[in-house]
């Protein structure tokens, strides 16, 4: 009977809730809404379970008016309801609800007044001020402080004036939430354009007798409100033994306006120790708008190395071309740690500017700039293909490197004749490797890979055997339809090298569209050993990818058909035992009419029928 | 609520502090790590000590991901349930080698010591906000599992809070330290794709989210669960069992989610919130329809559209993203995979395939911001943009109307019914 009631009790609950959808449509329509409230108010008054009525009170914040403000007040001094009841008094608008919580915050105690008091801050009602001040004095420590926190979200001149009093004045228990109403009315003077008065309580607060956490954001408040006089406060507190303060610091610099303060921090750098100069000069570097850039550089050339570290980093998020030359001398430095951040820098300093510097520089360089140059157009990808190319006749065989590796990573479709010629026949013999490496990097990347197989494989008619490897493994990482077809196509020809190479790469490509160029080079292939490599590849394929039941089942059996071993009729069992399914099942009794299969399709029979039955 | 006018907050500040936040595509090296106290033993004065707040399933996630840093030091964890308690000190003692880690029943216990650097707070979402102001206000700053606010304007307290008290707050957005989602909103964001016109996102459900008033059943021991602690700020309801795992009271949006609607909050303050990275982190959209074809259309001010959408998705994974310009798109997942309308936007770059959407580059990236006070990539700002935006989704939803947003005066256009749903008050003694 008890769970009877409970069910019925629940579905009271839940078609309530779901009820309100329904209702919250014609909630746009004042009458309906009237309806919809009435209503509410009636389960109110009614003897309804307190789960029913928290639901109403819950609607009532939609669809409540002053008509439902009576009832609602009768539940705040409910411990259970109070918080629903209030749920619906904060939402209505009007004088009704105000009068209530006002009421309410002067005849209860403890908790719920607290929620009063709460809700009165929340709904920012100014004719609660004077009562609030009252509660400031409270001797219960959570009214008073709730008293506090809400004189601060009201604000205006009677709150803000009391507050500071109690400042002063106020037990030590309250002080915090005093300081915390008096810095949100300082807020509120401030966002009203009197700067002078926020300041004044800002200060206050900060000399005052109140945790850390307040004093912090008294001063936080206390430099921003000065604007331009704020700086030497904000020096101050970079200056501060404390560790929360300096912090603060960090914080504030990027918020600061105007362009006074990068200045006075940059000198502050040499007044600090190493490790906050570090922090320092990231926080400045984040005032992108206004960053002395020179400072910025000086710091990353000279001084502790954790500064010129950090300062090197933070060129990655502001540099500029200025940058270019400092940071490559940087990368002379003896101290690897220094050079290897100035590369990393160089690699990633922002905007296109520093790319055309970069190509700009290339003539006229030396050494090894001329090398860490090359560099920079590969890894920054800088469309510069002929000027790169212009120095793979270079003496100096590592700018032969740089190059190569430059184009690898930037050389287009249309240009890519000029690392296939490198790679089959270099100038230099020692650049073929580094050549063949920069071809692939190159070849894997074009977009259009159809287009950069037919290329390649167009090469391979005028190329040695040598040079005809290199290209086929290249296209077959290049991929897809045509990669296939040409590697096929080498597969069959008449020349065996071909045919080695083009069986093996065929045998090891990565995809189910292999399938069926494999199992006819099982089947036509020109020698045994590529016709058993490629039933391998395709046994392969069917064993690793994925693909639907059919399918597998369907390769398994072409594949039974086309081997003439028995290790290979053994592989194909092998894949039915790893992917178990009915017809792999029939496929594998199948082979047990074979003798020498029997006893290995006998034991995969077994096992799928097991696995099928789990 | 109705009689309050929300001031403009110190918006322009705050936008900028997330811009620097989002400026590229992978975390920068903030700092050399040098001088961050990671190379090599930790000195005890670089460490950050953290204390946990609600350390369930995801709180057991989260805090892996923290253990797994060397500048970090777990000193405490509180939680409303005993038996947790001991579970998540005997984790943290193993790695500490000691029997050190404090157990707390009443968070604000945590928040009082003085050596605690930050928390995290991943505890049920009817408590992120409330203790997430309490923590900033406390001095500590936080790293908070979304989704972070119950309602539109909890979101903007929770801005402002961490501006004026100068706190680094991180929400638990991860997929923002994610390569491949950060390259999707920077092609976007960068304009590569051509003028944006749409983003979408996955909400994974715009249906209810019900949290209830089950029968009651005898409360236990508040040392074994304290449920009055458990219900926080949520209004009052008797003790459940059944209540107590996996239940979040009124998840998704207050008063909304407790009825119809909500649903988008949950996954949206993920995907929406990549959906906002994308549009350069502006303000919220001002207008929201009502779903059609299992599309919700929301519009952005420079009128591009911000599509909650449940199908028609390439198969990359939960969470999924979609941004679409004028000249191309791109679509990301939580597979780590996403596919690009043309290879020609990946400029030769070699974006990091990271799949399982981890949290431990999220937790580094708080950790850094704690020590060089840059704001995070899952800032107060942007957890507040991004939640405005599903709040007033779910307002739409459960209005089942049109609804308008203004940015400036914080409030929906001329509709009384709207702006009565911005905000709910908190059970007593709770505030924000």
């Amino acid at each position: 009977m008890r769970t009877i009631r409970i069910m019925i009790h629940l579905m009271v609950i839940l078609a309530a809730c779901h009820a309100l959808p329904a209702d919250s449509v014609k909630a746009a329509d004042p009458a309906a809404s009237s309806e919809i409230e009435k209503s509410l108010i009636e389960v109110l008054q009614s003897e309804a379970s307190p789960a029913e009525k928290a639901i109403a009170c819950k609607k009532l914040a939609v669809d409540g008016s002053s008509e439902a403000v009576p009832e609602l007040a009768k539940l705040l001094p409910n411990e259970q309801l109070s918080s629903w009841a209030r749920i619906a008094l904060e939402a209505i608008p009007g004088e009704e609800s105000s009068e209530v919580l006002r009421a309410a915050a002067q005849s209860l105690d403890g908790r719920l007044q607290v929620g009063m008091i709460n809700s009165i801050g929340a709904r920012r009602d100014p004719q609660a001020v004077d009562l609030l001040i009252k509660h400031l004095a409270d001797e219960d420590a959570e009214v008073a402080s709730a008293s506090a926190v809400a004189l601060g979200k009201i604000g205006g001149e009677g709150a803000t004036k009391s507050l500071r009093q109690a400042l002063r004045s106020a037990p030590h228990g309250v002080r915090s939430a005093v300081a915390e109403g008096c810095v949100l009315c300082a807020e509120r003077l401030h966002e009203s354009g009197d700067s002078e008065m926020a300041v004044e309580v800002y200060d206050e607060v900060r000399l005052a007798d109140v945790p850390q956490q307040r004093i912090i954001e008294a001063t936080r408040g206390a430099i921003l409100a000065r604007n331009q006089g704020g700086i030497p406060m904000l020096l101050e507190a970079f200056q501060s033994p404390d560790k929360k303060m300096f912090q603060l610091a960090l914080g504030i610099v990027r918020e600061f306006p105007g362009s006074q303060v990068d200045q006075a921090l940059a000198n502050e750098l040499a007044n600090t120790t190493p490790q906050r100069a570090a922090l320092m000069i990231q926080a400045m570097a984040d005032r992108s708008d206004t960053v002395s850039l020179a400072e910025i550089l000086k710091a990353a050339t000279q001084g502790d190395k954790l500064v010129r570290l950090s300062a090197i980093d933070s060129l990655r998020r502001v540099g500029d071309p200025s940058c270019l030359a400092t940071l490559m001398k940087v990368v002379d430095d003896d101290d690897a740690e220094l050079a290897n951040a100035a590369k990393q820098t160089l690699a990633d300093l922002p905007g296109d500017k520093v790319n055309t510097e970069i190509v700009a520089m290339l003539p006229d360089a030396e050494g090894e700039n001329y090398t860490l140059l090359l560099e920079l157009i590969g890894q920054r990808r800088i469309n510069a293909v002929e000027e790169v190319v212009k120095t793979l006749d270079n003496a100096n065989p590592a700018v032969r490197k740089a190059a190569l590796v430059a184009l690898g990573e930037t050389v287009s479709l249309d240009r890519l004749s000029v690392l296939v010629t490198q790679a089959v026949s270099p100038r230099f013999p020692e650049d073929a490797s580094e050549a063949q490496k920069a071809l692939r990097v190159a070849s894997i990347r074009m977009p259009d890979r159809e287009a950069c197989a037919t290329q390649l494989a167009s090469a391979m008619g005028q190329s040695n055997p040598a040079s005809q490897t290199i290209l086929l493994e290249t296209i077959s990482e290049v991929g897809g339809s045509k990669a296939l077809q040409i590697l096929a196509g080498a597969a069959k020809s008449d020349s065996p090298g071909l045919q080695d190479n083009g069986s093996r790469l065929l045998g090891k490509w990565n995809g189910v569209d292999a399938a069926p160029v494999l199992l006819d080079l099982a089947k036509t292939g020109p020698a045994e050993k590529y016709r058993i490599r490629a039933l391998r590849g395709y046994i392969g394929i069917a064993r690793k990818f994925p693909m639907s039941e059919q399918q597998r089942v369907e390769m398994c059996q072409q594949a039974m058909d086309a081997a003439k071993r028995i290790s290979e009729q053994q592989l194909v069992l092998d894949v039915l035992k790893i992917h178990p399914s009915q017809a792999g099942l029939k496929l594998a009794n199948q082979a047990k009419l074979n003798p020498e299969l029997k006893e290995q399709a006998t034991a995969t029979a077994q096992a799928i029928a097991a696995k099928l039955k789990k | 609520m109705s009689n309050k006018t929300k001031q403009v907050p110190r918006r322009r500040f705050l936008k900028n502090a997330a811009a620097v936040a989002g400026g590229a595509v992978v975390a920068p090296t903030i700092i050399p790590s040098s001088a961050l106290g990671l190379d090599g033993a930790v000195a005890p004065s670089e460490r950050i000590v953290v204390g946990g707040i609600g350390i369930g399933r995801r709180g057991g996630y989260d805090l892996g991901c923290f253990l797994q840093q060397k500048d970090v030091q777990f000193a405490a964890v509180c939680d409303i349930k005993q038996k947790r308690r001991g579970e998540v000190k005997q984790i943290i003692d193993k790695h500490n080698g000691n029997q050190n880690c404090d157990m707390y029943r009443d968070f604000r216990d945590v928040l009082d010591r003085d050596d605690i650097d930050a928390v995290l707070i991943a505890t049920g979402p009817n408590w992120h906000a409330t203790a997430a102001m309490t923590a900033a206000k406390a001095g500590k700053d936080m790293y908070c599992e979304k989704p972070v606010t119950k309602n539109i304007d909890q979101s903007l307290i929770l801005a402002d809070t961490m501006e004026r008290t100068g706190r680094v707050f991180q929400a638990g957005t991860q997929r923002r330290n994610l390569p491949h989602f950060a390259f999707a909103c920077e092609l976007a964001r960068t304009g590569k794709l051509g003028k944006l016109k749409k983003v979408y996102a996955h909400p994974a459900g715009m249906q209810a989210l019900m949290s209830g008033w089950l029968p009651a059943e005898t409360e236990p021991d508040p040392d074994v669960v304290d449920w009055d602690m458990y219900l926080g700020p949520a209004a009052w309801r008797p003790f459940n069992k059944k209540l107590l795992d996996g239940f979040n009271f009124e998840k998704g949006g207050g008063f909304v989610g407790a009825f119809r609607g909500g649903g988008v909050l949950e996954w949206g303050s993920h995907c929406v919130d990549l959906c906002q990275w994308a549009v350069d982190d502006c303000l919220p959209p001002v207008e929201y329809n009502t779903p059609e074809n299992g599309e919700l259309v929301a519009r952005y001010e420079n009128g591009t559209e911000l599509i909650f959408r449940e199908k028609g998705w390439i198969p990359l994974g939960s969470c999924p993203v979609r941004f679409e310009g004028e000249t191309g798109w791109v679509e990301a997942g939580d597979s780590g995979r996403m596919v690009l309308s043309s290879p020609e936007l990946l400029a030769g770059r070699e974006v990091a395939e990271i799949g399982g959407y981890p949290a431990t580059f999220h937790v580094r990236d708080f950790l850094d911001c704690v020590k060089t006070r840059r704001q995070p990539k899952g800032n107060a700002v942007a957890a507040c943009n991004a939640h405005i935006a599903c709040h007033a989704a779910n307002i739409a939803l459960y209005l089942d109307r049109q609804v308008n947003y203004d940015n400036v005066k914080h409030e929906f256009v001329n509709d009384e019914a709207a702006n009565r749903l911005r905000s709910e008050a908190l059970r007593e003694p709770w505030r924000l």
